[in-house]
């Protein structure tokens, strides 16, 4: 074991840790929230340069051989994900003072990164339950409601059964190759062998019940309704992030086959048609984010139809553009001390005369989460779709597009609210600084996104 | 010259940045910078449309530049005899729309011109794109602006009237993206090269029945564009909710996206399944055409009788388009920017008046003659242009579309075939039944026992007058002076001819082109 690899191919990581025992540090010897902000923000913004610059020199190395690798792709990956939570700590400043909230969710991007490095089982596993762990207490953290506790423990039920699920899997995986190595699955895939057949199915639903597919699903809405509005954008998005492209690590560079493509279609499929369509009847804001994000789910895991060597960077960049948008949302939200009445969607009736450019923000993001072009939000569609129609799979692209239709008229709804409404709800107009600089920080590399499309999906 | 039609494609974007400066206290401010640069656009298209050449075949003021390398697609835009007409049109109506404007829209003045400007941008960038994948963008983009229009500034059922243009629209659109993309990927297959640029899929060769598929993705987004019936249900709910302006700009030149897209895009691509699938888009352009007129005669509502005789006008479009005459398709090109400037200035005079009244039940007017002389005079114009009388735009339009479908029908009928000739006698009745609803609606407007919901009315006053002029004298211009954009366009109509009926046009030239244009029972006999 090469120590200098060690240090190096996990400094985002070892970065992270440092801030999080400076964290628990402050936490003892002083009460300043502020500061533990400031902490927490430098040190994502750390990990994410050092994550950068190692992509940018093309550093590639396996300090854990079989067990945890990086290289060029994986961490522009960690650098994009990790990116993500800065805008994500600018927004709790309003919920969260205490230095509890930037800790958990600091080890959660811990697990994040570990998850995206992955090689075997056994680091997977780590990174997946590191990363959820402390969501479960993070959605709870908030607690402004009642429902918010029924939301954290339906979200741990079924998060566990989600792990139970994963670990049968992997321990059928192993009884069958005695390896835990991750080719064991890509292995699985093309056996005729009942049993490896169950565990590579076992293995997918578990990762469907993470990424809330359809029937896995019915956490979300009640999860993200009931967290906080930073904890349910990081859910939304960092959390999303992680599982697909750990599902993405976990196929490799192996081709779906037809049984496979068949069960990565209908669930995917279902999650489309059922999110869109269940989005259209909510009334919270948050809830019909968290259907418009099962139903994102489906598009990302019929981007696993496409060909291999395509499927990271369209998960990735699809990713990214989805990400960013939500999180503009977030940050465009309107904030009342009644979290629950701020939550509806009718307290958004004529924001755009109280607050011009967070209205603005807030249009933008739905417009290029139902993806109206020249948004990022359609060119990440549309990569995906391509790659689905070069690999033969057209019915189920045009299937999916269609699905992917539905889901206009809800995101067209928000802006309806908005914009076009002339019973203005009476809401104090205070701008939030750091929620504006969390939209600032979103929209720049939205907009070069869609101005550069090409020179981002270069990068990755 | 290439710059320069960049910079009136982007010069929108910059008006955009340029109010978004302005304090939205500064109503006035916004309006006279908006009005402005309007201007300055069309001026700077003038002076493109003097510089192009109609000796040239291809593309002008051409510009290519890589945009997303690895998908082969470019920023590729330039003019051609297809699109520069209709690039005229947009920028002719841009100053009138934001001038017409300026006393009705007292809400939200700086989002809204900023969106018509966003709009301008959009239908720009559709006309002269000349990648498919930069073609989607832009007329996807339209959308935005348009459903705000609609939507914030409209009348009373605006939010339905907004939701169904924007859900009809983008269910088209979203077929047309599964086709495009796997057009692309058949090019990509074939020859082993990326490229979205419409010269390389028009090379693409594909069996028919791929063809009628893909042919069924495009044509079904534009026809819900054009509107063509059975798919015009969107647009009387569109028209009659949006604000003026709306109206405008979606007759005048939204509605040309989709008959552009058919001849730019939809035959000329998937020339097989257009020959066998013609009869069916000549019943469908012909039942628009009377159904359109049909129900038009029917209304109560001034907005819905010019929304449905929209219908019915571009369902002359799309005949000429299809007869695959040399005349016809100049015809349907004319047509377009003719319909384009009477229903933009119907709309603009019903419009004014019910800026003064309020209501457009015709049954509360009468005898406008009397009490607003320069609103009927104007009101009459655009009225026999609409109809088409001989001296307007509308004639050259209707009457070289018509002649174009004789022209086709008529070698089938001596060949045996008697079905185009009874589609082009049809669509003659169209303009018998345009003649009594527009003239119907004059009378009841404009004769009779003075009438209105308030009185007394004001006459038009110099801003409106100055607008009405200018379209007036654009209308007669198109009228008396058709020869300059018919030039224009040849070469294009020629190319589109060979390229749906795949005769060579040196051949049609050797026959003596120019009068009336030779029978082409070559290529409509293969249709039977």
């Amino acid at each position: 074991m090469n120590w200098q690899h060690v240090l190096l191919a996990m400094l985002p990581e070892h970065i992270l840790l440092v801030g999080i025992v400076l964290l628990i540090g402050l936490e003892l010897v002083s009460e300043r929230p502020r500061g533990a902000l400031g902490l927490a923000l430098l040190t994502v913004a750390a990990a994410t340069a050092a994550a950068a610059l190692l992509a940018h020199q093309g550093y590639a190395s396996a300090p854990f051989a079989g067990h945890f690798s990086v290289n060029p792709a994986t961490l522009t990956a960690k650098a994009i994900v990790l990116a993500l939570v800065l805008p994500t700590l600018l927004l709790s400043r309003d919920d969260f003072s205490e230095t509890r909230f930037h800790l958990l969710l600091l080890s959660s991007v811990y697990g994040v990164c570990l998850l995206l490095s992955a090689d075997s089982f056994l680091t997977m596993f780590l990174g997946l339950e590191l990363m959820s762990l402390p969501v479960y207490v993070l959605v709870l953290l908030a607690f402004q409601r009642p429902d918010s506790a029924e939301a954290a423990l339906k979200y741990l039920v079924l998060g566990g059964a989600a792990t139970a699920t994963f670990l049968m899997g992997v321990s059928l995986l192993y009884g069958g190759t005695g390896t835990l190595d991750l080719s064991a699955f890509t292995r699985a895939l093309g056996s005729p062998n009942t049993m490896a057949q169950a565990a590579v199915v076992l293995v997918v639903v578990a990762f469907f019940l993470k990424a809330a597919i359809v029937p896995f699903h019915a956490w979300a809405p009640d999860a993200y309704e009931g967290a906080s509005v930073p904890v349910t954008a990081y859910m939304a998005t960092v959390i999303k992030a992680g599982v697909l492209l750990a599902a993405v690590r976990l196929f490799g560079t192996t081709p779906v086959g037809r049984p496979m493509a068949d069960l990565l279609t209908v669930l995917p499929l279902a999650s489309m048609v059922w999110g869109n369509l269940a989005a259209i009847r909510q009334t919270s804001f948050r809830r019909m984010i968290a259907y418009s994000s099962i139903a994102h789910a489906g598009y990302l895991f019929f981007a696993f139809l496409g060909a291999a060597p395509g499927r990271f960077q369209a998960v990735l960049f699809y990713i990214l553009a989805y990400a960013l948008m939500n999180l503009l949302a977030f940050a465009s939200l309107p904030r009342g001390a009644d979290d629950a009445a701020s939550d509806r969607l009718s307290s958004l009736k004529g924001m755009y005369q109280r607050r011009p450019f967070a209205a603005l923000m807030l249009g933008l993001a739905m417009l290029s989460l139902a993806g109206i072009p020249p948004l990022p939000g359609f060119i990440a569609k549309f990569l995906i779709f391509k790659n689905v129609i070069a690999a033969g799979y057209t019915a189920y692209a045009v299937v999916g597009l269609l699905g992917s239709y539905l889901g206009i008229y809800f995101y067209l709804r928000v802006i309806q609210y908005a914009f076009m409404s002339t019973d203005a709800v009476v809401e104090p107009a205070s701008e939030r600084r750091l929620a504006l600089s969390a939209s600032v920080l979103c929209l720049v590399p939205a907009v070069l996104v869609a101005v550069f499309p090409g020179w981002f999906i270069g990068q990755l | 010259m290439a710059e320069l039609l960049n910079i009136i494609v982007w010069l929108p974007v910059a008006g955009m940045l340029a109010i978004a400066l302005i304090p939205a206290s500064q109503e006035n401010m916004v309006r006279q910078v908006t009005l402005w640069l309007m201007i300055l656009q069309f001026v700077l298209t003038a002076i493109l449309y003097v510089n192009f050449d109609a000796g040239v075949a291809g593309l002008q003021f051409e510009t290519r530049v890589p945009w997303i390398e690895s998908w082969g697609v470019s920023y590729h835009i330039g003019l051609d005899g297809m699109n520069v007409l209709l690039v005229m049109l947009t920028a002719f109506l841009g100053p009138l729309v934001v001038a017409g404007a300026f006393s009705a829209i007292t809400r939200d003045v700086k989002l809204f011109y900023a969106m018509v400007f966003f709009i301008q941008f959009a239908m720009m960038g559709t006309f002269v794109a000349q990648d498919l994948f930069l073609f989607y963008v832009f007329w996807e983009t339209m959308l935005i602006p348009m459903f705000l229009i609609i939507g914030i500034w409209g009348g009373q059922r605006r939010i339905y009237a907004t939701l169904k243009f924007v859900l009809y629209t983008a269910f088209g659109s979203i077929l047309m993206l599964a086709a495009l993309i796997y057009l692309v990927w058949s090019l990509q297959n074939a020859t082993g090269t990326l490229s979205f640029a419409f010269a390389d899929l028009y090379k693409v060769k594909l069996p028919v029945s791929t063809q009628t598929l893909l042919l069924g993705a495009f044509g079904l987004s534009f026809a819900i564009k054009v509107p063509m019936f059975p798919l015009h249900t969107w647009l009387p709910d569109a028209h009659v909710e949006a604000p003026t302006a709306g109206s405008v700009i979606l007759a005048g030149v939204l509605l040309k996206m989709g008959t552009y897209g058919f001849m730019k895009l939809g035959f000329p691509l998937f020339p097989d399944a257009t020959q066998v699938y013609t009869p069916l888009i000549m019943a469908l352009a012909v039942i628009s055409i009377v159904v359109g007129a049909c129900l038009a005669l029917v209304q109560t509502d001034i907005k819905k009788v010019i929304a449905y005789s929209s219908i019915s006008h571009l369902g002359y479009v799309m005949l000429g388009l299809v007869s695959l005459d040399l005349l016809g398709i100049q015809g349907a090109i004319i047509q377009m920017v003719s319909h384009g400037l009477t229903a933009a200035g119907l709309f603009l005079l019903v419009g004014m008046v019910y800026e003064r009244c309020h209501t457009r039940d015709i049954a509360a007017y009468g005898g406008l003659a009397k009490i607003m002389p320069v609103y009927s005079v104007f009101f009459a114009i655009l009225t026999l242009a609409a109809v088409g009388l001989p001296t307007t735009s509308g004639f050259t339009g209707e009457f070289l579309v018509l002649l174009g479908a004789f022209n086709a029908a008529w070698p089938q009928h001596l060949a045996g075939s008697n079905f185009a000739l009874v589609m082009a006698v049809t669509a003659v009745s169209g303009v018998v039944l345009g003649a009594m609803y527009m003239l119907w609606l004059a009378q009841r407007m404009l004769f009779g026992a003075t009438r209105a919901p308030h009185l007394p009315i004001t006459d038009l006053n110099l801003r409106e007058k100055s607008i009405l002029a200018i379209l007036v004298v654009a209308v007669f211009w198109l009228g008396l002076f058709p020869q300059g954009a018919m030039q224009k366009t040849e070469l294009a109509a020629r190319q589109y001819q060979e390229m749906v009926a795949g005769r060579p046009a040196v051949q049609r030239a050797a026959e003596g082109a120019g009068a009336v244009a030779t029978p082409v029972a070559a290529t409509l006999g293969s249709t039977r």
